[in-house]
């Protein structure tokens, strides 16, 4: 059965080659995937009717009890049968149906043969979960094919909505599904079917799956996506809307009958609905003008019918409602292909606008005849033979059945008046209007139809053979009652006067439909507006959530952000941590003053108006932090703080030179009481969190024994330099990997002139001649010039010393306060007084390298130290320890770690470099270019 | 572990005035409460440690040693700010570039759908274009 | 194998170095990087072999044992991430160098696309692979910092708005990750997440309980769990189509991983379960309901982005072992299908022009193979059958279905309403865009099939200029990195089965802890 699906699967796929090839001819040649169907399934009548279901298994998900378990009993059979056979026939009629020069006829052919792949697959499932996969995807390709010409506003809405109401309806029954399984311990219908599961949320289970056949067979309340999707081509509504895929609810209703129809909530919603969905459909059919929506009406009243017939759950309506399952699909999709002839050879589909054809297309009429005949339920037709069946069905019965019979009838009496209707509508001659003049339908084209009518007869003609083979199924349902048998005559028995009855009444009610405006009277249920509205609804609800969340300024979700901490872990905080009963003031009490001198300055760097000031403030905060350091005992990072300080500072003095003196202050206090609100509690939440974690501490560090690995392992004295480069070395290359990269990125922001372009316009032009020093001091007067040039040599006569001092630090921090960072920074530092001095042509003399360079280079050195320990043996990033004598310096002692620190080093000077070249110098250069414009405008 | 309440304090100042800062819309003042939370971050971390003289062996016995660790971690942190510090001023200067000052601007998109919700309206981007119904594929050019 | 450990870190990390130092020379930078990333999924796929077939790979950086050093592990769960990350940057990459935008640009003095996405890259392996939780925060800023520079790659105005929104959101979780590090380290005095599994038990409930949801403040930031989610759609959308893809893709997973590595190994017993729950259902809903809202392709993705984080949260949330292998399941496909998505976008951008559903039209007809490429992943996304977003949504259901009480069937039902409206959204993109004729003139019959990068693609823009794609041919590169991808995750269903026992023995051991611990400390933890 597999093959079946991959045949399919691989036909679709080269569908559109072909139709490339040959045109729409192509569609004869992919009917073969379908037709493989028919006759594969017909080869195993004889093994089916025997009661030997084929059965394949192949593993897919075993952990989610989802695997490929295919089987096919007596009503898949069925089913395959119809969905090949009027599959292949109607792919052969679309060869004529379409022009040859028709839009997207590849991706029709594909879809059409993809879909009824799918549908194959879905009746021969065995494990629900793979019946839900392909459920889903026939509902997919028929979102392609209602869609086929999407120039079309209304296809495009159909194919939408058919789309959205049947997912929705497949969720239902997925989650029905994993219900039912989880119950059942398994997701094998054959399994489950043998020994079904009773109480829990069985019901619930039912009701979710029911939703979902519903749904998918346009049953009340959903019925009004089907009318809708007749935007598709006629063949596709033929197939999908007449044959197949409205027939998966219908089967999964029959498939699942026998196990559950005592159950529940299943017959009630059954009998209920479908009645409903049966008078809807037929009454509304009556009222149509266009022959294709009278036909999509009358098939939403007969697939109530079948969902009533096969809701009654016993062995005879079982029995009923798989021939009226057959008849349908023929004679349905026959008046379909018949619509489509007659759209084709006349131009239109209105019976208003239709006189005469009958006289006109002969062949054509007569197939219509048949089909109709069946569809009103005549003898000899199957259609007559399941009609029959159904009522005696419910003869004999409970008052329900006879509530229900009552219905049926009704159901029939309809059925027979908009079958008039269709046969009048379509070719009969109507006085008044002009008599049309078709085109002959070729052989080709009528083939289909008269095939289809051919086999309604025929099969009606053989009952007793149906009968043999449907019984196969039937007698999976609780026999009621004397067991019924398919025959086109059963004696004067009463459901063939009910039969009589339906005719008679159907014949009168559509002659008076004709002369009392009867047929106005409308039966009021609008889905459609219903799905309108509710689609519109979600739309402004999510407009609306969207503003009321989505509000677009960072201040706001900061907010947000801080508020959940103060609530989340500040909340648990005071619910329930222990508060420590002991803690001291300070170590020292010097402290206290520092920490006094840092409040102070936080809290004027919070109310500075002018830029400068709050980063002098901010600055005078971090260097008593740094002073706290020191009184920790912490001198590495009490070095390194004043020196990130000052980096800092100077980083943010050469942007400043550039912005506005001033905050621009907005005056809303509210938001600035917000502010200060949220910071507050943030504070004492982080104040509190600080005080309570410290007070929890029992455990002893791990980082007890570092002073004597350091010095054993590690080859230092400092044991936080050691940490750095040795013990956590790992954790230092990520951080020199984030130098490197922020650096690189601060100069792709600032190396940008066509930013310099968007605001300013114009191609800027290099200034010619000497190029203006940057940082001015004092205008550019050569007083000043004079000056810088004083503060040029002084800069450079410190410069070397600040550098091997830096690389002094570099070398003596694995046993003393320095290291790479500190030793970097310093260089850095060193830089900066080049640039302040002289600018860019200082800056260049100092350092004539390319700063990218220096940081990929430093990176390298870095890494590669850990690459080339792994590559002796060790682990990456380990370090050894190298005693040698060399003859000038005597006894050497190295740590390989140095490398390591020295790619740090490199990294840092990188980074100083970096920010100097595009903060200091390419600012420089872009305020030179916007003087210049200045001056010259 | 006795919990040393200088740093309790501080870290709660340093935060409050940072968060403040960080709640502004100009991107200087941002920065700057991002520079002050660092700082009251790396605080934080170094309560955790016990404190004591410089980690070093040979100028202090271990036992009086302050806790390495921390530091270290620390000095990871301060680094990191000191990356973001100057992409955060590249951004501010660019930023001033582009739009002539460093104020965050609220995002155009969101605004736009506030709007709508404010007018009680639905998403613009609906399928109510009745214009190309049975409208010919265009030939392409 | 032990040895391959470290390398998903330190080979990106010397790519990045050199492509720095060969700024000049765009064509050997290309080399490299395509070199280090394709070792680099070999490695991954090597450890997901060794792993699934042995205990836990541990390497003890610098040969400084545990809990000393840093440690460095790769589990299954870890190795499976490794393996998706690595193939998604693969492609990514290859659609970038498609694309021209990793050309460099003569403006800027130091090609910076190729190291900056090297580095990235690393910062994520990392992530993955650390066993210590200061190491997990430094690969967090390895990534992030990378991630700045990209998303704010070019400058334009919209990008440093969006950027700024970006970094700052960023720099505040990483600020706040810090703190619950700091705090963690004061309370147990440890940092490596085997030897913390045991401290952190021994606390006292309300404090282990406030270092806990810390953690997981940082890590939802990233994570972009509602409500800490709303920077990410307002981010994502502007940076150029591969960035934003390899965004999509990793960053917020890697926020995922750090939530289950936090739940699971540090923090279990699920205190904070009902918690997750929660937060997953309105992250569902409120995501889903943001992408109806929106209009542009590009903004409406990200909000599936969001919602979809949902998903996992759902499974994480249900803590059973059913549910943490779905969650996993579904990490490992929204990685790809989430990137495939933004590629598409990428290649419907050049084509169209814009990513506004309101300006495009017609793209069905125009260039079926672009058609292809998005419906597929699009279905995909939306968790229709048989691709991988189905299948991890129903062992989701599956999960909370058998663990049963009000939450969990809560979940259950907000998650199969998510998935409808995900439909919804997609359908009505494929409607608007690729069905409805277009109504402003669209670029021409599409050919395929070019080598040439088309010029001015060099400099990523907002603004696509008519010239751009008046010729609107799709670099081959980009269309085949993308098939790559589009086939990857319709593979993702071929191999189900196994990827689903993967990702169950994965959470089992998860959720046991004993393996990861056993495999720090073979001798007992000290």
């Amino acid at each position: 059965m597999l093959a079946v699906v991959a045949i399919h699967a691989i036909v679709a796929v080269a569908a559109p080659l072909f139709v490339r090839w040959w045109g729409r001819h192509a569609l004869w040649v992919a009917a073969v995937a379908p037709a493989t169907a028919l006759v594969w399934a017909s080869a195993q009548t004889g093994r089916v009717r025997d009661g030997r279901p084929v059965t394949e298994s192949y593993s897919w998900v075993p952990v989610l009890g989802l695997g490929l378990d295919l089987r096919m009993g007596v009503l898949s059979w069925l089913m395959v049968l119809l969905i090949g056979g009027i599959g292949a026939l109607v792919l052969g009629y679309s060869a004529s149906y379409f022009a040859s020069d028709e839009a997207g006829l590849g991706r029709f052919a594909a879809a059409f043969v993809a879909f009824a792949g799918a549908m194959f697959g879905l009746v021969v499932s065995d494990d629900l979960l793979l019946l839900y996969v392909f459920w889903e995807l026939t509902t997919v390709f028929s979102f392609l094919l209602i869609g086929h010409d999407p120039g079309k506003r209304a296809s495009r809405r159909a194919a939408m909505q058919a789309l959205l109401v049947t997912t929705l309806g497949g969720l239902a029954m997925l989650a029905g599904f994993v219900l039912l399984g989880q119950r059942a311990g398994t997701y094998r219908w054959s399994q489950i079917a043998a020994d079904p599961p009773t109480g829990g949320y069985l019901a619930a289970a039912l009701v979710l799956i029911l939703v979902g056949a519903l749904s998918k067979s346009a049953i009340f309340p959903f019925s009004f996506w089907l009318p809708a999707a007749m935007a598709a081509p006629t063949p596709v509504s033929a197939y999908l809307h007449a044959a197949a895929m409205v027939k998966a609810g219908v089967f999964l209703v029959a498939l699942m009958g026998p196990a559950f129809a005592s159950d529940a909530p299943w017959r009630p919603v059954l009998l209920v609905a479908g009645t409903i969905t049966m008078v809807f459909g037929g009454w509304t059919a009556l009222r149509q003008h266009d022959l294709k929506l009278l036909l999509a009406y009358g098939t939403v009243g007969q697939l109530g019918l079948l969902m009533v017939v096969f809701g009654g759950g016993t062995r005879n309506a079982g029995l009923a409602g798989a021939a009226v399952l057959l008849a349908h699909a023929l004679f349905k999709a026959t008046l379909f292909l018949v619509v489509g002839v007659v759209d084709r050879v006349t131009g239109t589909r209105d019976l208003r606008a239709l006189s005469g054809l009958g006289a006109r297309t002969p062949a054509l009429f007569a197939v219509a005849v048949l089909a109709a005949a069946s569809m009103a339920g005549l003898p000899p037709t199957v259609g007559f033979v399941g009609k029959e069946a159904a009522f005696a069905a419910f003869l004999h019965g409970t008052a329900t059945d006879r509530l229900v019979l009552v219905g049926l009838v009704l159901g029939s009496t309809l059925t027979v008046a908009y079958t008039l209707r269709f046969l009048w509508g379509a070719f009969a001659r109507k006085p008044g209007v002009a008599v049309v003049a078709p085109r002959r339908p070729g052989v080709a084209f009528l083939l289909a139809p008269a095939l289809l009518a051919a086999a309604g007869v025929a099969i009606g003609a053989a009952a007793s053979g149906l009968d043999e083979l449907l019984a196969g199924y039937a007698d999976a349902f609780p026999a009621a009652g004397p067991g019924y048998h398919l025959a086109l005559w059963h004696g004067l028995t009463a459901a063939l006067g009910l039969s009589a009855l339906a005719l008679v009444a159907g014949t009168t009610l559509f002659g008076a439909a004709r002369r009392v405006p009867l047929a106005r009277i409308r039966l009021r249920f609008d889905g459609a507006a219903v799905y309108e509205r509710v689609v519109g609804g979600v739309d402004r609800l999510a407009i609306e959530l969207t503003g009321a969340t989505q509000r677009g300024s960072l201040p706001f979700y900061l907010g947000v952000i801080l508020l959940v901490l103060v609530f989340l872990p500040g909340g648990l905080l005071v619910a329930g941590a222990p508060w420590p009963r002991h803690a001291r003031a300070w170590d020292t009490s010097l402290q206290a003053v520092v920490a006094a001198g840092i409040v102070v300055a936080a809290v004027f760097a919070v109310r500075a108006l002018r830029r400068l000031t709050a980063m002098v403030l901010v600055g005078i905060s971090g260097y008593g932090v740094a002073v706290l350091f020191v009184l920790h005992g912490a001198p590495d990072l009490a070095l390194t703080q004043f020196l990130v300080e000052t980096a800092t500072i100077v980083m943010v003095v050469l942007v400043l030179r550039r912005l506005p003196a001033k905050f621009s202050e907005r005056p809303i206090r509210t938001s600035r009481i917000g502010r200060i609100a949220i910071g507050v509690a943030v504070g004492v939440v982080a104040a509190a969190m600080a005080f309570v974690a410290v007070g929890g501490r029992q455990a002893v560090p791990v980082s007890v024994d570092f002073p004597d690995l350091a010095v054993s392992y590690g080859g230092g004295d400092n044991v936080v330099n050691v940490i750095l480069v040795d013990i956590r070395a790992w954790d230092t290359m990520g951080e020199i990997s984030v130098l490197v990269v922020a650096a690189t990125g601060v100069a792709s922001l600032i190396f940008r002139r066509s930013g310099a372009l968007l605001r300013r316009g114009g191609v800027p032009s290099l200034p010619s001649g000497p190029r203006a020093p940057g940082w001015r001091m004092a205008g550019t007067s050569p007083e000043a010039r004079r000056q810088s040039v004083i503060l040029q040599v002084v800069a450079r006569l410190v410069f070397y010393p600040i550098v091997l001092f830096s690389i002094f630090l570099l070398f003596s921090g694995h046993n003393a306060p320095g290291g790479g960072f500190a030793g970097g920074l310093v260089a850095g530092l060193a830089l900066a007084v080049r640039y302040l001095a002289g600018g860019q042509p200082e800056l260049r003399a100092a350092a004539p390298v390319d700063a990218g360079a220096v940081l990929g280079a430093g990176l390298f050195v870095s890494v590669g130290t850990g690459v080339v320990a792994m590559a002796v043996g060790g682990q990456v990033l380990q370090s050894a320890v190298l005693d040698a004598h060399v003859p000038v310096l005597g006894d050497v002692h190295l740590v390989t770690s140095i490398f390591f620190d020295v790619g740090v080093y490199l990294v840092v000077v990188g980074l100083v470099l970096d920010i100097l070249r595009s903060l200091g110098a390419e600012m420089d250069r872009q305020q030179d270019l916007g003087d210049a414009r200045e001056e010259a405008a | 572990m006795t919990p040393n309440l200088t740093y309790v304090v501080v870290v709660g100042v340093l935060f409050a005035a940072g968060v403040t800062l960080l709640l502004e819309r100009s991107l200087t003042r941002v920065l700057m409460g991002v520079i002050m939370l660092g700082n009251g971050v790396n605080l934080l971390i170094l309560a955790g440690g016990r404190a004591g003289g410089p980690p070093i062996v040979g100028t202090t016995p271990q036992d009086r040693m302050s806790d390495p660790l921390p530091q270290a971690m620390i000095l990871t942190a301060i680094v990191i700010t000191l990356g973001m510090t100057a992409f955060l001023l590249a951004l501010a200067y660019r930023s001033w570039l582009l739009v002539g000052h460093d104020e965050v601007q609220d995002d155009v998109e969101d605004r736009r759908i506030v709007a709508l919700a404010e007018r009680d309206e639905g998403p613009d981007a609906v399928d109510d274009s009745d214009t190309d119904d049975d409208a010919e594929p265009r030939p392409a050019p | 194998m032990r040895v391959l450990v470290p390398l998903p870190v330190v080979m990106p990390l010397l790519g990045a170095a050199l492509t720095l130092m060969l700024a000049r020379r765009p064509r050997a930078q290309r080399a490299v990087s395509l070199a280090v990333l394709t070792a680099t999924l070999g490695v991954s796929v090597a450890l997901l072999v060794a792993t699934s077939t042995g205990p836990p790979r541990v390497v003890q950086v610098g040969g400084w044992a545990a809990p000393l050093g840093i440690v460095l592990i790769a589990d299954q769960f870890a190795a499976l991430m490794l393996v998706v990350s690595a193939a998604v940057t693969l492609c990514v990459l290859v659609y970038s160098i498609g694309q021209g935008m990793a050309d460099g640009n003569e403006e800027t003095p130091l090609s910076i696309y190729h190291p900056s996405y090297l580095v990235l890259t690393a910062g994520v392996t990392n992530a993955f692979l650390s066993g210590d939780l200061f190491n997990l925060y430094v690969g967090f800023e390895i990534l992030l910092v990378a991630s700045y520079v990209l998303i704010t790659l070019g400058g334009t105005e919209n990008r440093i708005r969006a950027g700024t929104t970006y970094v700052v959101v960023s720099i505040l979780s990483s600020l706040i990750f810090l703190t619950g590090l700091g705090l963690v380290y004061a309370a147990t005095g440890t940092l490596n997440m085997a030897q913390l599994a045991g401290r952190l038990d021994a606390l006292p409930d309300g404090l282990n309980l406030v270092l806990h949801t810390m953690l997981l403040l940082a890590f939802g930031i990233k994570a972009a769990v509602f409500p800490l989610s709303a920077w990410l759609p307002d981010s994502y959308p502007t940076a150029p189509a591969p960035v934003t893809a390899v965004f999509a893709g990793l960053l917020t997973k890697v926020g995922v991983y750090a939530i289950i590595r936090t739940e699971t190994l540090l923090f279990p017993g699920g205190r904070t379960a009902d918690l997750l729950l929660v937060v997953g259902l309105l992250t569902m809903l409120v995501g889903i309901l943001g992408a109806v809202a929106q209009s542009d392709i590009k903004r409406l993705l990200s909000f599936t982005l969001v919602s979809h984080i949902g998903y996992m949260l759902f499974g994480i949330g249900l803590t059973s072992g059913l549910g943490l292998s779905a969650a996993i399941f579904y990490v490992v496909h929204h990685i790809t299908v989430q990137t495939t998505l933004f590629l598409a976008v990428g290649l419907v951008e050049r084509r169209g022009g814009s990513t506004a559903m309101d300006r495009l039209g017609g793209l069905a007809r125009l260039s079926p193979l672009l058609a292809v490429l998005f419906f597929v992943p699009a279905l995909n996304l939306a968790g229709i059958p048989p691709f991988s977003g189905f299948l991890g949504k129903l062992g989701l259901i599956e999960a909370g279905v058998a663990s049963g009480g009000p939450l969990p069937w809560a979940l259950v039902a907000g998650g199969l309403l998510t998935s409808l409206l995900t439909l919804y959204a997609i359908a009505r993109v494929w409607s608007l865009a690729f069905w409805r004729e277009p109504h402003t003139a669209m670029p021409g019959p599409e050919d395929t099939t070019h080598t040439r990068p088309p010029s001015g693609t060099a400099r990523p823009r907002d603004v696509p200029d008519p010239a751009e794609f008046s010729g609107a041919m799709l670099p081959r590169l980009m269309v085949a990195s993308t098939v790559a991808l589009v086939v990857f995750g319709v593979a993702l269903t071929a191999v189900a089965g196994p990827l689903f026992e993967l990702t169950t023995d994965a959470a089992d051991s998860l959720l046991e802890r004993v393996p990861y611990i056993r495999a720090v400390y073979p001798d007992g933890v000290p």
